[in-house]
């Protein structure tokens, strides 16, 4: 621990990579019925705008919708992706989370193993619909350390921006992940 | 169709209706692993969370009660007003057997443009009344004799 308190892991690679943004990525596949389905369902939200066509029909939005939140979940293992995730699940550390922090950014030279989510700054603009595609690109804002009770956490803090594939704006948000 | 919320009858200190969810069970919690496809062991093997990573037990997660916080102002607001903004921390930890209440208390309101904005304290109380996700939110309104909330939502109509 004493020594850990000296650990500067701000170093230039780390460095290096604040304010790398990403290229507009698009989700493995659209929008599904059934994936929004099981959305609500787990949230148990039941509103007809996720799923009764006739009703959104007749709103704002034309046509049923995800939740607010959904395009953040929407980044899925792609189906080319032969690389079983769960591979090393037989390890007794593996703990089944990834620490590419987002596709299209490049993973942080950072020892620490732990990985927490600290929260979000959201601002919403509208709600995908079934079939669209969506679209995210990321940014290191901003990596800094601080000294916690079980020793040093490095703060990761990424804006994410989503957007549907013919360009309509869905959401922003600022999340922070804590590594320690 | 829930009545349209005008900003006029919202005042400083009001509480929107509580949206209360649970008591949250396991089988809750993979419903919800299984439909964003998230493998973290921390929320479905009780020996991994309360023996590697040393947790109560296991947890609900956080992806998870960001939508319920969504979902009581988005309730809310209904379909002719706007859920713009919403920040919060992840400060506390859930486990099955909670209750979870999301709440909001309206802090300040602005007419802004042609339309009304909202600021709101919000969070997440388990059956105890701890807050385990503080936070804030902006919603944004239609004014009683006011064109409707434009959407998709361009924050430039509030210039």
């Amino acid at each position: 621990m004493a020594v850990d308190e000296l650990v500067d892991h701000i170093t230039p690679e780390v460095r290096a990579v604040i304010g790398a943004r990403s290229d507009w990525l698009e989700a493995p596949h659209p929008v599904e019925a059934s994936e929004v389905r099981r959305f609500f369902q787990a949230l148990m939200d039941p509103n007809p705008r996720f799923w009764d066509t006739a009703h959104a029909a007749g709103t704002r939005y034309g046509d049923v919708v995800a939740p607010p939140g959904f395009p953040v979940h929407a980044f899925r293992r792609p189906a080319e992706e032969l690389n079983d995730s769960l591979a090393a699940a037989g390890d007794p550390d593996f703990d089944g989370v990834s620490r590419a922090m987002r596709p299209g950014l490049p993973k942080l030279p950072v020892p620490l193993s732990g990985i927490l989510n600290g929260g979000y700054e959201y601002e919403f603009f509208s709600y995908p619909k079934v079939g669209e595609r969506i679209q995210c690109r990321s940014a290191y804002l901003d990596i800094y350390q601080k000294l916690g009770k079980a020793g040093p956490m490095v703060l990761v803090v990424i804006e994410d921006e989503y957007r549907t594939a013919d360009g309509r704006p869905l959401l922003k948000s600022l999340n922070t992940m804590i590594m320690r | 169709m829930a009545e349209t919320v005008y900003f006029e009858t919202v005042a400083v200190g009001d509480d929107i209706p509580v949206l209360a969810k649970g008591p949250m069970t396991t089988a809750h919690i993979i419903r919800w692993s299984a439909a964003m496809e998230n493998w973290h062991k921390i929320h479905y093997d009780w020996r991994y969370a309360t023996g590697h990573d040393g947790l109560p037990d296991v947890l609900i997660n956080g992806s998870w009660k960001q939508h319920v916080l969504a979902q009581v102002l988005v309730d809310w607001a209904g379909e002719t007003g706007w859920l713009w903004k919403m920040n919060f921390q992840y400060r506390g930890m859930n486990i099955p057997g909670d209750t979870l209440a999301a709440w909001g208390r309206v802090t300040s309101r602005s007419q802004r443009g042609r339309f009304g904005v909202v600021d709101l304290d919000i969070g997440l109380k388990d059956q105890n009344g701890k807050e385990g996700s503080p936070g804030t939110a902006s919603v944004v309104l239609p004014l009683r004799d006011g064109p409707p909330v434009p959407y998709p939502f361009d924050p430039a109509a509030l210039n």
